[in-house]
């Protein structure tokens, strides 16, 4: 990509412009032109910033109160008064699901900021040093991947006793192994270029050039692998709450109401299918956009 | 050109890594694909055979396996369910009520003192392992159950304690060879009722000495049925006893199948893949109706769920205010609607079809405010934080207790008190190792139509554990004299007098929030002839039929 575009649509400025920021466009903003391009990317885009949008103003959007039940009204159909029906204890569909946003969006930033910050941190490690730290690092990582991940969760869920937070901690636990691969992969690749080898050669620390110089140059997908990572956190998330292992009642979690709503399938569909609806959506959405930016980091897809 | 070599060399290890790795794959999916039509055929394969040789297959659907095979072990419907097949006891209840009728035993006196009670046996039976059935034979099973703590029902019933292993039952002895004689150490008006329950079916004692610890895996008795196969969390199948000394079994088979889930069990007798099943959701009563292949049985009421207080922890719970309160503050006529009009509130932890019910108890109704000036009182103004221990899986008094518990988690809110509430699965929620529990829901389904068998088992203090029988922990002596005295009172009136007074005591002291008595609904394919659910929550199929 040149700078055409934008000096054509900005002639009366390009001059200085110009002469002033003579150097290619940034990494960054490239990448960002890369994404608004493709369409999936945008769609993924406007669904995480509409979560985002409605766990800030959750409290406004919602209708009702999460938690406020009335037996009496239970499995109403959608309506004016309740959007999305009403559940097995008469609590507004809606409102729940406008507050579980909170809590999905809790789980994904919680958890794989957990997988990441260790992921990363054992990754670089073993991608930098070498030899026996990778050794060790690489066969626990091994260890932890040879679990199914939810199995995984699971166990670890029944050790810690279920509660939300230690679902959260189970589910960054199995997250680890993606992220640590990745970063030891592309630390691996970093240590050799030359910039590293001068920044050893003027006396930088180890700790100084992993930190300084190699990691930045690693954050590309690193910043891929946790979008993804997010959509699968949720999932996961749900899964352990449908298990009744997540979230507590009677916390508004999707998971949770998809297994409350369960028993009145045949007769209350909409108590399951908006829950449902609404993971699916957000995991449709990180898993877009995801895609989306990895595209457009990743310099060999680039025209 | 070496470099290159090494570069196929990994290329070629590599795709032989990956086919391996997409082998393993397909074989594991492959294989489980093929266990489950395996299984799909296996029940397909039963059908297709009971079509080729006329064979008649009960399939029985039920939410939770069972625990062990042996009736005198454990206290759960879903295991006495099935020995309830295979063993006998000494007498049994008519199909339709709690009334006895002979069984192993033909004849029966009690002596004028009520305390020697003779039993004339069968010289016809043997047991399914061959051997014959005579009087040393129940002999060996009261000795068995008196040898040590397991064995909960007979601890119940006959109140047996660590230094006295027999309880009321001084001895039992064989006075014949189709002649046994048991000398209580005092009488026991529930006793011959009692004797009735699936629980005392008498075992073979060979195949208990040939089993010993793994009998409960290997049940062997007299029963219309015999054990086949226990394959654990998903089916346990019993075929039909040839040698049946009462009536013969209509079908040749019965298999219990284990589906959790009360909406998929309901899927599957809609697609026809069993025949009868427990635990109908109560929002399913009206789709089983309209069904025309369905019809919908309704078991006659004779079991209370509760929300028991653990009164021996310290805290709140141990204050009668504070229960009170709770009592209180719960809408239960609100709490009913969850039972989609199968229950009917309950004050009483007797149902009210059992003689001894006191209907002049008022319960305590709706109140809020009053609720809150007894907290005040109790010094817990400000409120506290407990746990409620629920479980998973519906029970036929229970049909959704998770939400249930989170109706009750939000009323409470309104007197300030918080509710955490714990899901157990029902092993861990019965198994009574954990006592950390505040408030506890569980029922009681009658054994044998004595109101002994709810208050005594239930609420005295000789069964105050955390596992099923007293879990409230409750210990008052007035009502424990009561109870007793009840008990060896042999003239029904007195008998109603003490009981009537023991529930007043126990309204009083609060131990429970007693929740519903139910008619739990039984959906069954229109093919179940001459099926009656029996009031005690389980029934020998040897009358059943299926017409296919």
């Amino acid at each position: 990509m040149s700078l055409q575009p934008n000096s054509i649509t900005n002639p009366d400025l390009s001059e200085t412009k110009n002469a002033k920021t003579a150097k290619p466009r940034s990494l960054w903003m490239d990448s960002l032109f890369h994404l608004l391009k493709s369409k999936t990317s945008l769609i993924g885009f406007c669904i995480i910033f509409i979560l985002i949008v409605t766990a800030i103003f959750a409290p406004l959007i919602a209708t009702h109160s999460p938690t406020e039940q009335s037996i009496l009204n239970q499995y109403q159909t959608p309506s004016s008064e309740h959007w999305l029906g009403t559940d097995a204890l008469g609590r507004d569909i809606f409102s729940r699901i406008i507050y579980g946003t909170r809590i999905s969006i809790q789980i994904g930033v919680i958890a794989v900021g957990i997988s990441m910050i260790i992921g990363v941190l054992l990754g670089s490690v073993a991608g930098y040093f070498g030899k026996w730290a990778d050794q060790i690092i690489m066969r626990f990582v091994d260890i932890l991947l040879a679990f199914p991940s939810i199995l995984l969760a699971i166990a670890l869920v029944a050790v810690l006793g279920p509660s939300l937070r230690n679902a959260m901690i189970a589910v960054g636990i199995i997250g680890i192994p993606q992220f640590a691969r990745i970063i030891r992969s592309a630390v691996l690749s970093v240590k050799e270029t030359e910039y590293i080898e001068a920044a050893r050669a003027i006396g930088a620390k180890h700790g100084r050039t992993l930190m300084q110089h190699v990691l930045p140059n690693c954050i590309a997908p690193i910043i891929v692998q946790a979008t993804l990572s997010v959509g699968t956190a949720i999932l996961d998330a749900a899964g352990l709450s449908f298990l009744g292992l997540g979230a507590q009642p009677p916390t508004p979690e999707w998971g949770a109401m998809l297994s409350d709503g369960r028993a009145a399938l045949q007769n209350a569909p909409w108590v399951i299918t908006f829950p449902g609806l609404a993971i699916f959506f957000v995991v449709i959405g990180f898993n877009l956009f995801g895609d989306g930016l990895r595209d457009a980091l990743d310099p060999k897809l680039k025209k | 050109m070496k470099k290159r070599h090494y570069m196929v060399l990994f290329t070629l290890f590599f795709a032989v890594v990956l086919f391996m790795a997409a082998c393993t794959d397909d074989a594991g999916t492959g294989s489980t694909g093929d266990s489950q039509s395996e299984n799909a055929s296996g029940d397909q394969g039963s059908d297709e055979a009971e079509a080729q040789n006329g064979k008649k297959t009960l399939v029985f659907g039920r939410g939770n396996d069972s625990l062990q095979l042996d009736p005198s072990k454990v206290t759960d419907g879903e295991s006495i369910y099935v020995t309830n097949q295979i063993f006998d006891p000494l007498v049994r209840y008519k199909t339709d009520s709690t009334e006895v009728k002979p069984a192993l035993a033909t004849e029966w006196n009690v002596s004028d003192d009520g305390l020697v009670w003779t039993f004339t046996l069968r010289d016809d039976v043997t047991f399914h392992d061959g051997t014959d059935f005579t009087a040393e034979d129940v002999v060996y099973n009261f000795e068995r159950w008196t040898s040590s703590g397991d064995f909960s029902y007979y601890a119940y019933m006959f109140g047996s304690t660590d230094e006295d292993m027999g309880g009321i039952i001084e001895n039992v002895k064989a006075t014949g060879d189709y002649e046994v004689k048991f000398t209580l150490s005092e009488p026991n008006a529930p006793f011959l009722q009692t004797l009735a329950m699936p629980p005392f079916g008498i075992a073979s004692p060979e195949a208990i000495e040939k089993h010993g610890e793994d009998f409960f895996k290997n049940p062997v008795g007299t029963g219309p049925f015999v054990f086949e196969e226990w394959i654990p969390d998903d089916k346990i199948t019993l075929s039909k006893n040839e040698d049946y000394f009462g009536d013969m079994a209509n079908i040749d088979e019965v298999i219990f199948r284990t589906i959790p889930d009360n909406g998929a069990r309901f899927l599957e007798l809609q697609a026809g893949s069993i025949d009868l099943m427990k635990g109908l959701n109560p929002q399913d009563i009206q789709t089983a109706e309209n069904d025309e292949n369905l019809q919908v049985i309704r078991r006659p009421s004779m079991n209370v769920s509760y929300m028991a207080f653990n009164t021996s922890k310290k805290g709140p719970m141990s204050k009668k205010l504070v229960r009170q309160a709770i009592n209180l503050a719960i809408d239960k006529e609100e709490l009913m609607s969850l039972y989609d009009g199968i229950g009917k509130p309950a004050k009483n932890p007797l149902p009210p079809s059992l003689w001894g019910y006191n209907d002049n108890i008022e319960d305590y109704g709706y109140d809020v405010e009053e609720a809150k000036k007894l907290l005040a009182e109790a010094g817990y103004a400000d409120g506290f934080n407990i746990n409620l221990h629920t479980f998973a899986n519906p029970r036929p008094y229970m049909p959704q207790p998770k939400i249930t518990a989170q109706a009750i988690q939000e009323m409470l809110k309104d007197v300030n008190i918080n509710v955490e509430v714990v899901v157990n699965d029902w092993d861990t929620h019965t198994s009574g190792e954990d006592t950390s529990y505040d408030m506890k829901f569980l029922g009681w389904t009658g054994d044998n139509g004595d109101p002994d068998n709810f208050l005594y088992v239930l609420l005295d203090k000789d069964n105050a554990n955390a596992s099923a029988g007293n879990v409230a922990m409750y210990k008052s002596d007035e009502v424990h004299d009561l109870l007793k005295a009840a008990q060896t009172e042999m003239d029904q009136e007195e008998r109603i007098e003490y009981y009537m007074e023991a529930q007043k005591i126990i309204h009083e002291d609060a131990p429970w929030f007693p929740i519903a008595h139910t008619t739990p609904p039984i959906a069954a394919s229109k093919n179940v002839k001459n099926y009656v659910p029996h009031p005690t929550g389980t029934e020998p199929f040897n009358l059943l039929d299926l017409e296919k």
